[in-house]
């Protein structure tokens, strides 16, 4: 009992030294917790729709396999006869037929997509009595005749559309327009879809290209019949094979697409969470570990009248207990508090999420107290122990920290070994051939010189620490120099504090070697091989009539048409491999320059010919001239001449097969002739710029395509690696502020651990603001150690991840010096800033009673 | 209560006065009202220049704050100190730091040294941070005189408590301040370390020509001084020329029968 009660008083005692540590812990759970609650908060909003959605049975056409859906670009349908025959079995109350389709895209009159930017799909189909049971009409009426359509509330309000506004559909089918007539609102929260409405007959139209067919059949159960029975009652009456699901598989199947990548966004999260603890845990070390420095005389007292080691041990593990319990019941709230955060800047976006639907399982706060907890008294374990140790002696001693002087040869052999196994993993990942295995090494490599150097950075400190001072601090004369004793004080205390900040910097450094080097990269293969001057794709492949006005468009040489077929196909060795081909306008093998190693790129596009890739001819053992059978899905078979062989070591179009769209054309029907994935074009001599703008106008009725020169399509690739990386920092942003909270505390602590020396300075004419400078300058070194140590490591990890990745074609190291110094000199700020609150207080200290400190 | 005894100065900067330092009606109160607690109650003192004062009293007496006042560490209620002919009290914090950092030495009872630093890192420590170079010959005699010569790139922790208190030492003469100020230096000393450094004390004033004041509670520190302060309820009661411990001790000893009589 007494050590509970010595543990409780020492706890709130020192409760200000508790503060950081505490902050840290909140972070890292809160961020924990919010990641769970916004992730179930994301999944009850989509169980709730898609649980509203789904009708009692639903019947699909279903594909013999899933690869077989129809590659036209239309929805794979049934006839209305199915309906009919649907509607005849038992149980079944009512049966309707229902059009949707996700290839399609809304503009206004102005060409602006209706569509969501931040990926949900834009939905068109029929308005059906199941689509009333999630939505209501609240304004107009359901649309009637081939020029009518509705539109969901949640698009109107975000682009201001009224009734009689006029929107164009574009499909396969072609483009249609049609004047909104009504308005519907769901029920429940419809996270981001676009959705219109038309009548039946329009959608089947317009959508299908074809009368009296449809997507889906929702069934309605009688009463008193179950999902079950129905389907098993539906399963009987019809003839050929169909999906066919209760509303819970329908909802289960949906939200399982949702879930997975649900998951990704909750495991990515919590990996940065992770990390945050991992930094964390360096925090809670040195507060544990200077509050037992400075209370060992007290300690020594406990063990000299009867204290058991035992027990010592344990008081500072309760103090970690409680500093745990209270850090991670505020994170939890916090982390609500950050959940509903995410959410309104998802709201922002363009997503909509209700508060309504804020999920706090129970799980979720009973992980984070849990994690919490058990990390903090993990973390302070170590200091334990180290207390537990301290001989009744230290009471009769004379009051001071002693020196942490057992760091020594253990620790750097141990860290040494560490660090040089890392290495060598990371030398065996960089020149591995197999990027499954070199990955493997690369993760080993990346763990174990993190430990290494976490082990070792003790050691390196008085080095690393010299260097800099040598550097940076001698420019300020004896107070540069007393910075630098007080750096090198401590060296145990130095390397764990700038530890933490090196682990978040190290994987900034990384990714944005990774990061540059994919630019890099991709801009060398782009200048190499692309000979193509613009650029046309978008997240829908491109239907004909945009293809058409391409080809309409004033002053370009070629335009080429790329198409990725289904295809399976067999070589002389009787393998099959069904990856498809690519079918391609001759034209094509000069907007994208490919090097072969055996025939020639042109002869490919000839008739009934096809090129292969290297690594294809290697594992087959094709040669040019052997013939290979090619089996169109939707078309015939054929058996096509291996023209030419393409190199593989490229980034772009790696393996593709290439043969020509007149060849495509003798074996697939015009039917079953899929849209293009991307199309290319080429200026005329001199006319760049004017084809360019001609370019862009003539698409601009089609706004989910990009139209980009050679720079643009570079600058958007930038953009692209650059959102993602910033992506990222902001979320190892947490890791680096709970590192530099770090940095404040064990200056906070060290300042009140130097009370008596700062005291004595000041009595002997150190003026407050050199004594805050010093402090100040303590601060970067110690900021500035992280930064070397974690950007060196991250710079390493980079390189090396590069080369493994020279595999599939990133070919250009490319470390971004510009990120690198900015970061470095950041570091130094960073250091500036921690050392506010501690050099603020340091001045402020009354010279006698600092003196008479004991 | 006041003296006037003239003595050449051999080293320091160079003084005018026969004076080095004036409390002048020096009155230090703590808290206000029902707990008001006078530490100093309307004291007056001339720190004569070139001589050893030490300045005693029982606890509570006022004798440190005295000091601490003395040396611009503390400040005072009312009344004025005045450090050669500089008035200190109502200086700020600025000024009053650059003051005890180029005109005045301190050798407190314990702690004297900054543990990151070596001994002569120590003694040079007021001039490094003053930015000033110190002068080699007089660093060299100072050194020579508290008999350091060989320990000066020994750490505080590498050295014995007395040899820390003559590095303390050391540092305080090494500056040439006007006046030096001890705070029971040799309170944590065996009575041998103890001599040997009022010993350097005493000599640093007859050779140097230091202006020394110490607050002692040791008869045999207060020996070795020139003149000793008596003070008692914050009033200075009484004072000793060219004292001997035997001297001082009866002193206090009289002051003791007299306090438990009244």
């Amino acid at each position: 009992m007494t050590v509970v009660k010595t543990s409780l008083r020492n706890f709130f005692a020192h409760k200000g030294r508790m503060a950081l540590s505490a902050v840290a812990v909140l972070l890292s759970v809160a961020f924990v917790c919010g990641t769970l609650v916004f992730t179930d908060t994301m999944n009850t909003t989509f169980d709730k729709l898609f649980a509203t959605t789904a009708s009692d049975v639903t019947v699909s056409p279903k594909a013999a396999k899933p690869d077989d859906t129809p590659q036209n670009g239309k929805p794979e349908s049934l006839p209305a006869s199915t309906l009919t025959q649907v509607e005849k079995a038992d149980g079944v109350k009512s049966a309707e037929g229902a059009v949707g389709s996700t290839a399609v895209t809304v503009v206004d009159h102005d060409n602006k997509n209706m569509g969501s930017s931040n990926g949900a799909p834009t939905i068109a189909g029929n308005w059906t009595k199941n689509d009333a049971r999630s939505m209501e009409i609240t304004s107009g009426h359901a649309p009637r005749g081939p020029t009518e359509l509705m539109v969901d509330a949640d698009t109107a309000d975000k682009h201001h559309l009224e009734l009689g506004d006029e929107l164009r559909t574009i499909s396969v089918a072609g483009d249609f327009k049609a004047r909104i007539v009504g308005i519907a609102t769901f029920k429940v929260t419809n996270p981001g879809a676009a959705i219109v409405f038309f009548d039946t007959p329009t959608a089947q139209r317009e959508l299908l290209g074809a009368t009296g067919r449809f997507t889906q059949i929702y069934v309605t159960a009688a009463s008193g019949v179950g999902d079950a029975q129905l389907k098993q009652n539906v399963t009987r009456t019809l003839d050929g094979t169909y999906k066919i699901q209760t509303a819970k598989e329908n909802a289960d199947e949906n939200r399982k697409d949702v879930g997975e990548f649900m998951n990704v966004i909750k495991y990515a999260m919590l990996g940065f969470a992770g990390i945050a603890f991992l930094v964390g845990i360096f925090l809670i070390i040195n507060t544990f570990s200077m509050l037992v420095a400075q209370r060992t005389r007290e300690i020594g007292l406990m063990r000299a009248i009867g204290s058991s080691r035992k027990q010592v041990n344990r008081s500072v593990l309760v103090e970690a207990l409680l500093l745990g319990v209270i850090g991670s019941i505020l994170g939890v709230a916090a982390g609500v508090g950050i959940a509903i955060g995410l959410m309104k800047l998802m709201s922002m976006a363009g997503m909509n999420l209700s508060t309504d639907d804020l999920t706090v399982k129970v799980t979720t706060p009973v992980a984070g107290v849990l994690l919490g907890v058990v990390v903090t008294v993990l973390a302070a374990y170590l200091p334990a122990r180290r207390a537990g140790r301290v001989s009744p002696m230290a009471a009769l001693r004379d009051a001071g920290t002693p020196a942490d002087g057992r760091a020594g040869l253990l620790r750097g052999l141990i860290g040494l070994v560490l660090s040089a196994a890392g290495g060598f993993a990371l030398y065996t990942a960089a020149t591995a051939d197999k990027a499954t295995d070199g990955s493997l090494m690369l993760g080993a490599g990346v763990v174990l010189t993190l430990i290494g150097f976490v082990v070792i950075g003790p050691l390196l400190a008085g080095g690393v620490v010299r260097v800099i001072s040598a550097v940076l601090l001698r420019a300020f004369g004896p107070v540069g120099r007393l910075a630098e004793r007080n750096a090198l004080r401590n060296p145990r205390r130095t390397g764990a504090t700038g530890a933490a900040l090196m682990i978040g910097l190290a994987l900034v450094a990384c990714l944005s070697v990774v990061g540059s080097s994919m630019v890099a990269s991709a801009t060398s293969e782009l200048d190499k091989s692309v000979g193509a001057d613009f650029i046309v794709q978008g997240n829908q492949r491109i239907v004909p009539q945009a293809e058409k006005a391409m080809q309409r468009s004033p002053g370009l040489a070629h335009v080429t048409r790329y198409k990725e077929l289904k295809a399976t196909l067999t070589s002389p060795d009787g393998r099959t491999d069904g990856s498809g081909v690519t079918a391609a306008d001759p034209t094509y093998a000069d907007d994208l320059r490919r090097a072969t190693t055996a025939g020639t790129l042109s002869a490919a596009y000839g008739n009934d010919a096809m090129s292969v890739g290297s690594d294809y001819a290697k594992k087959h053992g094709v040669h040019v001239g052997d013939t290979l059978t090619v089996a169109f899905q939707g078309g015939e078979t054929a058996k096509l001449k291996v023209a030419a062989i393409t190199d593989d070591d490229t980034a772009l179009d790696q393996g593709a097969r290439y043969i020509s769209i007149d060849t495509m054309r003798k074996y697939v029907p015009a039917g079953q002739v899929p849209p293009n994935t991307m199309m290319f074009a080429e200026a005329k001599d001199g006319e760049q710029e004017q084809a360019y703008a001609a370019l862009k106008k003539v698409l601009d009725p089609y706004p989910q395509y990009q139209v980009r020169d050679q720079t643009d399509y570079k600058q958007e690739l930038k953009d692209q690696v650059g959102q993602l990386l910033n992506m990222v920092y902001g979320l190892l942003a947490l890791a680096i502020i709970v590192a530099v909270l770090g940095v404040v505390n064990t200056l906070a602590l060290s300042v009140v651990e130097r009370t008596r020396e700062i005291g004595l300075m000041r009595a002997i004419g150190l003026s407050r603001r050199q004594l805050r400078r010093m402090i100040r300058m303590e601060s970067v070194v110690i900021a500035l150690f992280g930064a070397l140590l974690g950007l060196g490591l991250g710079m390493g990890w980079g390189a090396t991840a590069q080369k493994l990745l020279a595999l599939e074609g990133l070919n250009v190291l490319d470390i971004p010096w510009p990120t690198i110094t900015a970061v470095f000199i950041g570091s130094a700020f960073v250091g500036l800033f921690a050392a506010l609150v501690p050099a603020f207080r340091a001045g402020r200290m009354n010279v006698l009673n600092a003196i008479a400190t004991e | 209560m006041t003296s006037a005894v003239t003595i050449t100065r051999h080293g320091g900067t160079g003084g005018r006065t026969a004076v080095a330092a004036r409390a002048r009606q020096v009155v230090k109160a703590y808290g206000s009202g029902e707990t008001r607690v006078v530490a100093l109650d309307h004291v007056d003192v001339d720190i004569a220049r070139g001589q050893f004062t030490a300045i005693m009293g029982p606890s509570g007496s006022g004798k440190s704050t005295l000091m601490h006042c003395l040396a611009g560490l503390d400040t005072v209620t009312g009344g004025k100190i005045y450090l050669d002919e500089t008035e200190i009290t109502g200086l700020k914090d600025k000024k009053l730091t650059q003051l005890r950092r180029d005109r005045i030495g301190f050798i407190f009872q314990a702690f004297n040294l900054l543990p990151t630093l070596n001994a002569l890192e120590n003694i040079t420590l007021p001039m490094d941070i003053a930015g000033r170079k110190p002068d080699k010959a007089w660093l060299d005699r100072v050194v020579e005189t508290v008999g350091l010569a060989g320990r000066l790139r020994h750490r505080p922790a590498q050295l014995s408590g007395g040899q820390q208190q003559r590095v303390a030492v050391a540092r305080a003469l090494a500056a040439r301040p006007e006046i030096i100020f001890g705070d029971e230096p040799t309170g944590n000393l065996d009575s041998r370390a103890g001599a040997e450094v009022l010993g350097f004390l005493r000599r640093s004033v007859d050779e140097l020509g230091q202006t020394i004041v110490m607050v002692t509670h040791d008869p045999v520190a207060a020996s070795y001084a020139d003149r000793v302060l008596y003070l008692a309820d914050g009033r200075i009661v009484d004072e000793m020329y060219r004292p001997t411990a035997d001297t001082v001790l009866d002193r206090m000893k009289d002051f003791d029968a007299r306090g438990r009589t009244s």
